[in-house]
């Protein structure tokens, strides 16, 4: 049985260790507005901010060179910097970068490692709680799209997607319907109909 | 103005606008109403119209400003010049707004885990569209409910609601006349899971008999407020749920 809950909302009446909650010695409460899984015990967000953790795959914008380091703009509160010694390429200011989290540094800077450049293409930003439900169980909402549009798209986990090839306006199309209705059920089916009903998107 | 130039704010026990003495005006909320902001909401609280919202979390700047260790909230409140018959004429800060950016800014930074966001700035605006007395409190509740529909972490949605004295009689949810001629005015910010006080302000003279009375009004009315804010919250998402029921 999942429900919504909003911040302050009591979930159990015992104080137990669950993500997104607040706990004190009367029970366990919600702190963001989202889904509640009274079955496995979790609250997932259906609104959200990009936490950055080691080992994230992000997706930015070079917005600063300096003597050793880019300063990638990874549309958050964060700035990512990547030192130049491990890049095998020149980036230049503008150029779209996908690369790892290392780790948050104390400032409000996160360390990226293997930054690699992504050449053309657009870029698209979404709100980050959604993205679980773009990438979906084991990639199969992203395989769907990718297949019914022929778009190759790169996703990070920071809301920023990017997209190149193929029919890139119906790949936007499908992937803001994710977003709008990510709580609800039989969207996979729903996504499918609407990649096999454009008639722009028939493979001559 | 002297004393017995004051109207009569009580008749036949009675409000001026056929209210019993703790009876609230009719509250409406609408989550999520401005595209662009990351949180947002709209209240029409009597004839109150307040829109707010949220923007953020960003890079702190002035970088002097930034906490390295939690977010930090910057809020605005602000009075169109339309919004009220009184001359409102400059939309720029003055010193009734800049008191009550500030103890908005106070009530939210109690209720907010701001150490999430280590180093950057939560940006809070409130715009009174039209005015009816005890924007402050409806500009609170409102600001609640834009902030948590953004998805920052907060540990409750606090509610704000304002009680007044006329001659010897407490009222709740004073309006525009009623403020401007009652003895005492005491606006309060209430977090409903906890019973915290998060603002209390008063104008006026209340004996401690009348603060503990009008306290209890307050939280007494702030569950139906409470109420309102969450069914606002929930609305937009259950809508699109029933849509697609299976």
């Amino acid at each position: 049985m999942q429900r919504i809950v909003v911040p302050g909302e009591k979930l159990v009446n015992t104080p137990i260790r669950i993500e997104n909650t607040i706990s004190d010695k009367n029970g366990t409460y919600a702190c963001v507005l989202g889904y509640f899984d009274e079955e496995h015990k979790t609250v997932i967000p259906l609104e959200g901010l990009w936490q950055p953790r080691h080992g994230d795959s992000v997706i930015g914008i070079v917005e600063e060179e300096k003597a050793n380091i880019y300063v990638i703009n990874l549309n958050s509160p964060y700035k990512g910097l990547a030192l130049t010694k491990f890049i095998d390429t020149d980036l230049s200011v503008g150029d779209i970068v996908s690369a790892t989290v290392k780790e948050l540094e104390k400032g409000g800077t996160v360390m990226l490692l293997k930054p690699m450049k992504l050449n053309g293409g657009k870029l698209m930003a979404v709100s980050s709680s959604k993205i679980p439900r773009i990438i979906g169980k084991g990639n199969s909402m992203l395989k769907q799209i990718m297949d019914g549009t022929k778009t190759t798209i790169s996703v990070g986990l920071n809301g920023v997607i990017w997209l190149k090839g193929g029919n890139i306006d119906l790949a936007t199309d499908a992937i803001l319907k994710i977003q709008d209705e990510a709580h609800t059920h039989g969207l996979t089916e729903r996504i499918k109909t609407m990649l096999g009903a454009d008639p722009s998107n028939q493979v001559k | 103005m002297s004393g017995s130039d004051k109207p009569e704010l009580i008749i036949n026990g009675k409000r001026l606008d056929g209210r019993g003495m703790d009876e609230l005006r009719d509250i409406r909320i609408e989550a999520k109403v401005i595209k662009n902001a990351i949180g947002s909401a709209y209240i029409e609280w009597g004839n109150n119209k307040i829109l707010a919202g949220v923007y953020g979390p960003k890079e702190a700047l002035p970088k002097h400003v930034s906490d390295p260790e939690r977010a930090i909230i910057k809020c605005r409140y602000a009075m169109s010049p339309f919004s009220s018959l009184e001359e409102h004429g400059r939309t720029g800060p003055n010193r009734r707004s800049t008191e009550i950016s500030k103890v908005t800014k106070e009530t939210f930074e109690n209720v907010m885990l701001l150490e999430q966001f280590p180093g950057s700035e939560i940006d809070l605006f409130i715009d009174v569209l039209q005015a009816d007395g005890g924007t402050r409190a409806a500009g609170i509740t409102a600001a609640a409910v834009a902030l948590a529909s953004s998805g920052i972490p907060m540990s409750d949605i606090p509610y704000a609601v304002s009680v007044g004295k006329v001659g010897s009689e407490l009222v709740l949810d004073m309006n525009k006349i009623e403020d401007n001629y009652s003895d005492a005015d005491l606006p309060l910010s209430i977090s409903p899971r906890t019973g915290d006080i998060l603002l209390l302000q008063m104008d006026g003279n209340m004996t401690k008999e009348e603060i503990k009375r009008a306290i209890e009004m307050a939280k007494k009315a702030g569950q139906k407020i409470s109420d309102i804010q969450k069914a606002a919250l929930k609305l937009s998402y259950e809508r699109t749920l029933e849509k697609y029921k299976i």
